[in-house]
């Protein structure tokens, strides 16, 4: 029998009224479920638009439709933001400003610029805890993402940072400190 | 001891290294933090819930789920992040400091120690960082109550400021010294 | 537009306030205690404490017609205070609850009051002539956390009622011999005790910081901490609503609303400014602050050159940034009607962290 610490046990966490066993996926609406493959065919979608030149209409796609809740799983979360950051690079940093205006103005803008905010978060966060620990997959990582993997080993990830950085200075300029609010209190985390 | 050309030609590339990185992405990375901050900063006084009569940092008791919110990650390159936690009634911001080699290393440690035994003098300053980072803050509504918010945020933001300017300053007096001590005691051997 | 008046009381968080029915008498929750000021011309002056909690006073209504005040704390209880020749007397609240005391409002009938709390309860009080003290009957299904605000409908039966778990929740505190049979409304017809007429949440989450009925009682505005105001129009009993209209905007979360009309919402909150948004089934908007900008705020500044350098030279300091442009200097906690006729709004009132109470020309 293995030793248990008697004085750790949480003893609160034991009883099902307890505040520790809030049920946080009560705090979502209901989310249809998002197959890797939807994500995938989703990236390819993106990608054809990219290469036609029009990243904004790309932007606005991958903004609309991103992958919540545990269906999605990890790695197709990681491949929508692979997806997201390859848009972000592909559009110069002078016209940054004008696209998010555009997203903004178009239909659900509001929403989808909130969308943006949880993906830079989220590709800052990302960098850090896949150098420093290394514990996620390479092969989870979509096409996109590599790319900045690779940047990374070089510089520090510096460079991929800068862009994600100036994007959010842009963004808060136009969505406002609310975008940043909801990020923190959404529950659907992409 | 290297040769004195080497150590001054080290100091030399950190100290452009550093420059073109501060021209490059310090800016936005500042100003996401303070935008990220003064957004986590809308705390609100919250008695507990889990325990009668106890208004604590929910940050720290985590024992409602539904009172933390997302944490969010600023990073600048792998080295240089900030970790925001918010909650109801507390954030806790959490520092890493950047360090390009084993003195900044040391360095790095033997200031935030300074400081974290010096918290209470600091109002604000964590007595233990938070894993990972160096150097943890824990900002309550009792401090958003009777301090201006924008203030404790360019206090924060200001701090980041100095720490980098600090060490790097501590480098090169280091290096000085050092360099003094070599030469004094390898003269006589000469 | 006229200029707001405002009131520095003191520097210290003002976590509610409530004006009587007649305007001259404002009651101010501040730490343990809550301050009683009367109006003297254009002046508000300390004329009583109400001492007896022993934790933070979290909120505090006088009723506008019968003048008794009803105060709650984190100290897990509410008291009601009424005047008496000796001051005023407090009766303590059986409330059974075990946690914080969140927010308290008497019920437009005057004849019960609601307390949320951190035990996951609202407790509705009335008074039981037999035994002669305040009794509660709780609503606590489907509570899952602390009720932070709560907000009656005019029927004095239905009640909205917030929570941390991010949902607004519409509940009927009907109670035997104290209300009468409510009319059929759009959100129920039979409604026992801790009927659950309606249940909302947001997109994007946030634990609700203030709700509010419209003044019909047909309309359900809340408030999250995500930013957003939420406007609700049922359709009728056991019906979804016919429209849910969200309002995400750019501004830091807003800690209180009011209704002004119809198709007019007045809002404060983080960003230390009340904001107006606008709008009806089809679609709702922020319409603007309620202050006029670009004025010097905060009172007289002494401007001068020569000031101007003896800062910079004395402090090397080159502006003055430790005043925000905004009215109140911290976050608006609550708004208030402060002055109506039917169903419009002539003043509101603002009370924040910064120890000021504003009163606004709507």
């Amino acid at each position: 029998m293995t030793t248990t610490n008697w004085r750790t046990i949480n003893v609160d966490a034991l009883d099902p009224e307890s505040s520790y066993n809030f049920d946080l996926s009560t705090l979502t609406p209901q989310l249809a479920p998002v197959s890797t493959s939807s994500i995938q065919q989703l990236g390819n979608q993106v990608r054809q638009q990219l290469r036609s030149g029009d990243a904004e209409g790309a932007l606005r796609v991958a903004l609309s439709n991103p992958p919540y809740g545990a269906a999605a799983g990890e790695g197709g979360k990681d491949a929508h933001l692979a997806t997201v950051v390859e848009c972000l690079q592909s559009v110069k940093l002078a016209d940054v400003g004008r696209v998010l205006e555009r997203v903004y103005q178009g239909p659900g803008g509001v929403e989808c610029l909130d969308v943006l905010v949880k993906y830079l978060y989220k590709g800052m966060a990302q960098s850090t805890s896949s150098t420093t620990t290394n514990s996620r997959p390479a092969s989870s990582q979509g096409p996109g993402f590599s790319q900045i993997q690779a940047r990374t080993s070089v510089e520090g990830g510096g460079q991929a940072m800068s862009v994600l950085l100036s994007w959010h200075e842009k963004v808060i300029e136009i969505a406002g400190q609310g975008a940043i609010i909801r990020v923190m209190t959404d529950r659907r985390t992409v | 001891m290297p040769p004195d050309g080497k150590i001054e030609d080290g100091i030399q590339k950190t100290a452009t290294r550093a420059n073109i990185f501060r021209s490059q992405s310090l800016r936005p990375y500042l100003l996401c933090v303070r935008s990220s901050l003064t957004a986590a900063l809308s705390l609100s006084n919250f008695a507990s819930q889990a325990t009668e009569r106890h208004n604590v940092p929910e940050i720290e008791a985590q024992t409602s789920p539904e009172l933390l919110l997302n944490p969010l990650t600023i990073s600048r390159n792998e080295n240089e992040r900030v970790l925001i936690e918010p909650s109801v009634n507390s954030v806790r911001v959490s520092i890493k400091i950047k360090q390009a080699d084993e003195i900044e290393n040391i360095l790095v440690h033997k200031f935030t120690r300074f400081l974290t035994q010096r918290a209470e003098n600091f109002e604000i300053l964590r007595r233990k960082a938070v894993k990972g980072y160096d150097i943890s803050f824990l900002i309550t509504n009792f401090h958003t109550e009777e301090m201006l918010k924008h203030k404790l945020v360019d206090f924060v933001i200001q701090f980041m400021e100095d720490v980098d300017k600090e060490i790097s300053e501590m480098k090169l007096f280091l290096n000085a010294r050092a360099r003094f001590v070599a030469e004094s005691f390898l003269t006589p051997f000469d | 537009m006229a200029a707001p008046e405002v009131h520095l009381l003191f520097h210290h968080p003002i976590a509610d306030h409530s004006f009587s029915g007649d305007r001259s008498l404002l009651a101010v929750a501040r730490d343990n205690n809550v301050e009683l000021y009367k109006r003297t011309g254009n002046k508000f002056n300390l004329k009583d404490e109400l001492k007896g909690h022993d934790k933070t006073v979290t909120s505090v209504d006088i009723a506008p017609n019968s003048g008794k005040i009803v105060t709650c704390s984190q100290d897990r209880n509410a008291y009601v205070w009424e005047p008496s020749p000796e001051g005023w007397k407090p009766t303590l609240v059986i409330l059974r609850i075990n946690r914080a005391a969140t927010f308290v409002r008497w019920s437009p009938s005057e004849g019960k009051f609601a307390v949320g709390s951190g035990a996951r309860v609202v407790a509705i009080c009335y008074f039981e002539e037999e035994d002669n003290w305040w009794v509660s009957k709780h609503l606590k299904k489907p509570i899952r956390s602390t009720v932070t605000t709560l907000a009656w409908h005019p029927n004095s039966v239905l009640l909205a009622a917030g929570s941390t778990d991010s949902h607004t929740r519409v509940f009927s505190s009907f109670i035997k011999g104290i209300d009468e049979k409510p009319e059929l409304s759009v959100w129920g017809e039979r409604l026992p005790f801790n009927t659950v007429c309606g249940e909302y949440l947001n997109n994007a989450g946030g634990w609700v910081h203030s709700c509010a009925f419209s003044p019909s009682g047909n309309v359900l505005a809340f408030t999250g901490h995500d930013s957003s105001v939420t406007v609700v129009y049922p359709s009728g009993p056991e019906q979804p609503p016919s429209a849910i209209v969200n309002i995400s905007t750019q501004l830091l979360p807003f800690c209180s609303l009011i209704w002004n009309g119809e198709n007019e919402i007045i809002a404060g909150g983080y960003d230390c400014e009340a904001y107006r948004l606008q709008g009806d089934e089809s679609g709702w908007q922020l319409a603007g602050s309620l202050e006029s900008k670009g004025r010097a705020s905060g009172g007289v500044q002494d401007e001068s050159a020569l000031n101007m350098f003896r800062q910079m030279d004395l402090r090397g300091k080159i502006q003055n940034d430790t005043q925000l442009k905004t009215v109140h200097q911290n976050t608006i906690s609550t708004v208030r009607v402060y002055e109506g006729s039917g169903s419009t709004l002539g003043k509101c009132s603002t009370s924040g962290v910064d120890g000021r109470v504003v009163i606004w020309t709507v």
